[in-house]
């Protein structure tokens, strides 16, 4: 292995740490007033509801497949693996009766996005949460 | 299911009249292979020599969102068993009423089971194959409306399907190649589920009338001895069909139970009466998941059709009719046991033994296959 490779093994090997170890939180555009729970998270993630328990419109925005906190996101907040969202998606896909959440690559334009559109919902570590969003709910 | 590059430049191609449409391109594939282990029986269309085409299946599906709550869906699939030649499963518009109501029209599938929606999407579940005592009814699709509407009834989520149109197509009848149509299908389906349980009703019923150039020479030579009321209990002519289905899932996370039953019947017809049920447990160890099924077929002839004739009729006419009603019966029992291996996040791995008894003839096949589900 080469020397130079070891720090930046290390900082991976750490950030992964941290987001594993680590709150993820729901967050939303600030003047949205909702409150949530976990359930209601759920709904809106697998296509059973599309609207806010308030009857606002809600666009859950998910992270890309294989990053670290959309596994945590998948266990916490839907309780299935990955394998079984996607089968549970195929199911709804290839009968036209629904399509899965578009797919973020990075938390930042998780932020960026729930930033500008009071209907869009989404999730990112509590480390990244900042004040363009607000926090409606933590899963720990 | 990202759309890929590939399939956004190709769809562009496609539809680039339609600038504004918003196209997302999915597909599904399977490869299966299987042999059965004796040399002189066959099972679901295997023999004793390995095949690799009979199950297997490539599809892929477009679905165009027009704007202002219209789109568009079509999934073009081949199949192995009819040598890739690739047609229409489906192609409907669906027009969402509201948040909680939408209605498709065009090609569908009938919703008669549990998994019929996604019976040929295999990665949407554990077996290598849906259950076929209970799925093999032999026709699919209708052309015809569906009104979807998802609710939350207190703690349940419900969903409500209704249903209208009609069949036609090809089939076998007693071993007979039949022109098949079925009017006025009107059917119901209803699905509660709550945490881990899911309870699905369906209802449907439909005016069948079947075409078997094979046993038309047998309904003359029985309307010219002078029993037209046999040929009309026997026959297929505008006869009210009805199918009632059951199906109950149990899925904690680790187990998995999935039971499903269903009764059929076609009046004034040599259809038999029909029951089947199968019931299966699996258990998820993270990727990997064995299951077990028992499936059971109860087909009853309806020799009471005949039975009032047989000191009236000659023996070549009387030997052809129970032999066509007779036919219908079946009674077999099928033990599967397999597993599902999660080597991919959109592929998954099948192998799957199964065991038919038939009952009535005392014979046993089985089945070993291999397989592997791809979703893209």
């Amino acid at each position: 292995m080469n020397f130079r490779c070891i720090p930046a093994l290390v900082a991976v090997l750490a950030l992964n740490a941290s987001v594993l170890a680590d709150a993820l939180v729901i967050v939303v555009h600030p003047t949205n007033a909702i409150e949530l729970t976990t359930d209601d998270v759920s709904r809106l993630y697998l296509g059973r509801a599309r609207t806010f328990p308030n009857g606002e419109s809600a666009v859950p925005i998910n992270l890309a497949e294989g990053m670290p906190a959309r596994e945590i996101f998948d266990q916490r907040a839907l309780s299935r693996s990955s394998a079984q969202l996607k089968a549970y998606w195929s199911k709804l896909v290839f009968t036209g009766k629904g399509t899965p959440p578009q797919e973020a690559d990075s938390h930042e334009e998780v932020l960026k996005l729930v930033a500008t559109n009071p209907s869009i919902i989404g999730y990112v570590p509590a480390s990244a949460a900042d004040e363009r969003v607000r926090v409606v709910l933590q899963l720990d | 299911m990202k759309k890929s590059i590939l399939a956004i430049s190709l769809v562009s191609v496609l539809c680039s009249g339609v600038a504004s449409a918003n196209v997302h391109m999915n597909g599904f594939a399977s490869i299966k292979g299987g042999m059965s282990t004796a040399s002189d029986k066959s099972l679901y269309g295997y023999t004793n020599e390995w095949d690799f085409k009979n199950e297997s299946l490539f599809a892929i599906q477009v679905r165009s969102d027009l704007g202002d709550r219209l789109s568009v869906t079509a999934q073009l699939m081949g199949r192995g068993s009819n040598d890739f030649d690739a047609r229409f499963e489906w192609a409907f518009l669906t027009y969402e009423l509201s948040d909680t109501m939408r209605i498709n029209a065009g090609r569908l599938r009938t919703p008669f089971y549990r998994f019929s929606d996604f019976m040929d999407v295999g990665f949407a579940y554990d077996w290598l194959r849906v259950p076929q005592g209970v799925y093999g009814l032999g026709f699919n699709n209708l052309e015809g409306l569906s009104l979807y509407r998802t609710t939350q009834l207190g703690e349940f989520d419900s969903t409500l399907q209704l249903l209208l149109g009609s069949f036609s197509g090809n089939i076998s009848l007693a071993g007979n190649p039949a022109r098949a149509d079925i009017n006025n299908i009107a059917g119901v389906t209803w699905e509660l589920e709550r945490g881990w349980w899911s309870v699905r009703t369906a209802y449907l019923s439909g005016k069948v009338s079947i075409d078997a150039p094979g046993l038309a020479p047998l309904f003359s030579g029985l309307t010219q001895a002078g029993v037209p009321d046999l040929v009309s209990a026997l026959d297929f002519n505008d006869d009210q069909s009805q199918f009632i289905g059951l199906g109950i899932t149990m899925d904690q996370g680790e187990w998995v139970l999935i039971s499903e039953y269903n009764r059929i019947n076609v009046k004034n017809s040599f259809f038999a009466k029909r029951e089947n049920y199968y019931l299966s447990v699996g258990y998820r160890f993270d990727s990997i998941t064995p299951f077990v099924s028992f499936e059971r077929e109860d087909h009853r002839s309806k020799s009471d059709i005949y039975q009032p004739y047989t000191p009236l009729l000659p023996a070549q006419l009387l030997q052809p009719v129970i032999a066509v009603v007779e036919s219908q019966s079946v009674d077999t029992k099928t033990w599967n046991a397999g597993l599902r291996y999660d080597f991919h996040p959109a592929a998954a791995f099948k192998i799957q033994y199964s065991n038919e008894k038939n009952t009535l003839t005392d014979n046993r096949s089985d089945l070993v296959a291999v397989g592997v589900d791809i979703v893209f």
